[in-house]
């Protein structure tokens, strides 16, 4: 497995700042309209943890009421980086089901239908960027219907 | 046609905030504090606006096509229920001339397409022409506040107007035909000189 490096918050937000392109909508934060002390506030009051593996920044986040099942984002849309951190997740957080939560035909798609995410619901008009409304993509995989590699 | 982009001020560039501030005709045309208010006071003050305030003011800082600094854009009065603000402005002396207009244009994008504001409030104090002419803020304004600012040793006439994105649709609209008039002469006394 690729190594896993976790994040303080403070680096987290440094590093979803330093590609406010592709972390737009990670975990529902956006460092486009949230400066680096807004981030650092808002992972925090989530409860979210931010990896490095590589270039690709993978998130997670514990789903409160379930808690073997877990939020995950991805910054890219290479499917190695969130395949490993899936398997990561079930090893140490005994995850049994992702759940993801994307703009519609962000570039994560692609990543999260190679590691066997099927899309299984729409929340429309969900967030606002670039001027409009869009779409968020509610993406969900167990952890046995993962790809593993 | 010059390119500025938009981002968050960073704790960093607080000390080209502060020059900013206290040059001449950012006190007569928005505020004078600074020059009676220390170093570390100005400092900390912008730093709480990035790292405490966000609920209530948000700090921009405008960069030009190689990432540098031309200057600062910041909104106040944010009602982020009735989506509304009001955005102001500070251009490093430097580059008023190339890049004024084109650095209002996008602050004013930016809180419009990114943080969902659909009303501008613009508050310009009469004597300032820099960006708007005595012309256009007279047909523009729509409240004119008599002894609404002190600076520099003056009290200053304020004029207050609100832009909603059809206004905003309109403004762009005249930019582009003033362009294209300019871009026009220009080719006609290219075409002349040859």
């Amino acid at each position: 497995m690729t190594e896993i490096q976790l994040l303080d918050t403070a680096a987290a937000a440094s590093a979803l700042t330093a590609v406010p392109g592709s972390a737009r909508g990670f975990l529902g934060v956006d460092p486009v309209t949230q400066n680096h002390a807004l981030l650092v506030r808002e992972l925090t009051r989530l409860g979210a943890q931010v990896f490095r593996t590589g270039d690709t920044l993978l998130g997670y986040l514990p789903n409160e009421v379930q808690p073997r099942q877990a939020y995950v984002a991805s910054t890219s849309p290479d499917p190695e980086p969130l395949r490993g951190f899936l398997d990561f997740l079930g090893t140490y957080q005994r995850c049994t089901s992702f759940v993801a939560l994307v703009p519609a035909d962000s570039p994560p798609v692609v990543a999260l239908r190679d590691c066997g995410f099927t899309q299984v619901g729409t929340l429309r008009e969900h967030r606002y960027q670039s001027g409009a409304y869009q779409d968020v993509s509610v993406y969900f995989v167990r952890g046995e219907d993962t790809c593993r590699s | 046609m010059p390119f500025v982009t938009v981002r968050h001020l960073t704790e960093a560039e607080i000390p080209i905030r502060t020059a900013l501030m206290r040059e001449s005709r950012f006190q007569a045309n928005l505020t004078d504090y600074a020059v009676v208010t220390g170093d570390d006071t100005l400092t900390e003050r912008q730093r709480l606006g990035i790292t405490e305030e966000y609920h209530i003011k948000r700090h921009f800082t405008l960069c030009g096509p190689r990432e540098e600094v031309v200057g600062f854009a910041w909104i106040t009065s944010i009602d982020w229920r009735s989506q509304c603000c009001e955005l102001s402005f500070g251009i490093l002396p430097r580059f008023r001339g190339a890049f004024g207009a084109t650095a209002v244009a996008a602050a004013h994008t930016f809180v419009r397409t990114e943080l969902n504001m659909r009303v501008v409030v613009n508050q310009v104090l009469e004597h300032n022409t820099m960006l708007v002419s005595s012309e256009n803020l007279a047909a523009q304004r729509r409240v004119r506040c008599d002894y609404d600012s002190y600076t520099v040793g003056q009290w200053r006439t304020a004029c207050y107007w609100s832009e909603n994105e059809q206004d905003a649709q309109a403004q762009r609209s005249q930019v582009e035909d003033r362009r294209a008039a300019v871009a026009e002469r220009i080719r006609a006394m290219s075409l002349r000189a040859q």
